[in-house]
């Protein structure tokens, strides 16, 4: 399992970035870019959103 | 023809090299170029400022104090005070004191301003320019990997400051493990930039005030808040703790459809959407490391209460860069000597932030009940007591109705 991110909700603010405790995501200039690699499905990011963008891979 | 985003060339090697040139970037960049260091900055961005990730809220101290050179619509309005509302959006207190004075920025406007005033004093700023690793040489921080016009390339340091704000990749890239924003210790915030947004309510003018509401109900364990930018613009936003839920845009779209506050943003419209983390705990453990410091939201040095970094920032990264100039100047980059700015901002931060720590700890005890209880009691001399640390009368007259708040408020009292 991994994480994606809805970019028609994302705002690239980067508060997944900060709180993904693994750099499983990364700010971009206009996106977030995710490491499959290394996400471990926590889901902190999801829950830091502000925009509710992200939600895990079915 | 590819763009020249590698103009002026980017060296193999500087005395100082600088991640994201924010407020605490470029005064840290300026700084270091003033004590004779060849500095470099990078920023991801493409325009400097944007996109904006806060209220942009200023103390009116920080301009002279740190000698900013602003355009004049770097400033977009300008703040008197403060008004706290209950969580019944009726009761109030308007605080006005030296402390509240300051404004609200165009960051797009401030943040480029500050990268040019670095890049007079002598540094080289570069945007669109993407920082994705630290160079290690054993327990050292010798440089930077980036990536510029789609090209791979890496420039060697002998001190790396890290400003990359609250995602702070950097950092972490470098050890710092509790750099890593925790959903406990950080508010997560959105705001919507309108206009045609009412900053009049029942006949009362709060065009020159900050208004933030404290509420468990509108914003838990964070705040709503409406900075005014000037006419009818306000930036309205939520900041809520990272562990509640629904996502803090379902608590910004519920307050301004708030039947007891939306007659003031009738007919407004959102023309930006603005978002982030907002660290509010205590600042990371470790400011630097052999090579290495951290500077800014990065470093989590954010106010506990308002969230407001700008401040902080700039003063954190006067500091880091003067003790970076030095360094270069003794030749000596390890983190013991670094550490002299450390010592230098806990000298003259730590009292404060401190300070404001507990207080959050008290606010978080507080119950919607109690905040409408506070807020309905004092009156305005009571604030101007409080403000200059005198708890005693406020907590007496607090606590006359409601005894079970002095537990809580005895912490006030020992601060």
């Amino acid at each position: 399992m991994a994480v994606e991110i809805d970019r028609s909700k994302c705002i690239y603010c980067g508060a997944c970035v900060a709180t993904c405790p693994h750099l499983a995501l990364r700010l971009n200039e206009v996106y977030i870019e995710t490491f499959d690699d290394k996400c471990v499905s926590c889901g902190l990011c999801i829950k830091a959103c502000p925009m509710g963008a992200i939600k895990f891979k079915k | 023809m590819d763009i020249n985003y590698d103009y002026p060339k980017i060296h193999d090697s500087y005395d100082v090299v600088i991640v994201g040139a924010g407020p605490a970037g470029a005064l840290a960049a300026r700084e270091a170029s003033k004590k004779g260091a060849t500095v470099l900055v990078l920023d991801r961005r493409k325009e400097l400022g944007a996109p904006v990730r806060c209220g942009e809220g200023l103390g009116a101290k920080y301009i002279e104090l740190f000698h900013l050179n602003l355009s004049p619509n770097a400033v977009s309005s300008n703040i008197n005070g403060a008004r706290v509302i209950a969580p019944n959006l009726k009761d109030d207190i308007i605080i006005k004191t030296k402390e509240t004075k300051g404004y609200v920025l165009d960051r797009k406007v401030f943040d480029k301003d500050l990268a040019k005033d670095a890049a007079r004093a002598g540094a080289q700023v570069v945007s669109k320019c993407d920082v994705y690793d630290v160079i290690k040489e054993g327990d050292k921080i010798v440089g930077v990997r980036y990536i510029i016009n789609g090209q791979r390339k890496e420039v060697r340091s002998k001190v790396v400051i890290a400003c990359d704000g609250a995602e702070s990749v950097i950092a972490r890239l470098a050890g710092m493990k509790d750099a890593t924003s925790t959903l406990y210790d950080t508010d997560y915030g959105v705001e919507y930039e309108m206009v045609n947004v009412k900053l009049q309510d029942n006949g009362k003018d709060f065009s020159d005030l900050i208004e933030i509401f404290f509420s468990n109900e509108l914003s838990p364990r964070g705040y709503t808040w409406i900075f005014p930018k000037g006419h009818d613009v306000a930036n309205v936003g939520v900041g809520i703790g990272g562990l509640h839920t629904p996502n803090a845009v379902h608590y910004l779209n519920e307050f301004i459809v708030d039947s007891r506050i939306k007659h003031r943003f009738e007919g407004a419209s959102i023309v930006s959407l603005k978002g982030g983390a907002i660290p509010v705990g205590a600042p990371v453990s470790e400011f630097v490391k052999n090579g290495f410091m951290v500077v800014g939201t990065a470093a989590h040095q954010v106010d506990p209460i308002h969230g407001g970094g700008i401040g902080l920032a700039m003063n954190a990264g006067r500091i880091a860069g003067e003790v970076a100039g030095d360094a270069v100047k003794d030749n000596k980059f390890d983190a013991k000597t670094l550490e002299a700015y450390k010592t230098q901002w806990y000298g003259e931060e730590w009292d404060k932030f401190n300070k404001r720590l507990m207080l959050r700890k008290v606010l978080e005890k507080l119950n919607d009940d109690d905040l409408n209880h506070i807020l309905s009691t004092l009156d305005q001399s009571d604030i101007d007591a409080v403000l200059c640390g005198k708890f005693m009368n406020s907590i007496t007259k607090v606590t006359l109705k409601r005894p079970q708040l002095l537990k809580v408020l005895t912490v006030l009292m020992n601060m």
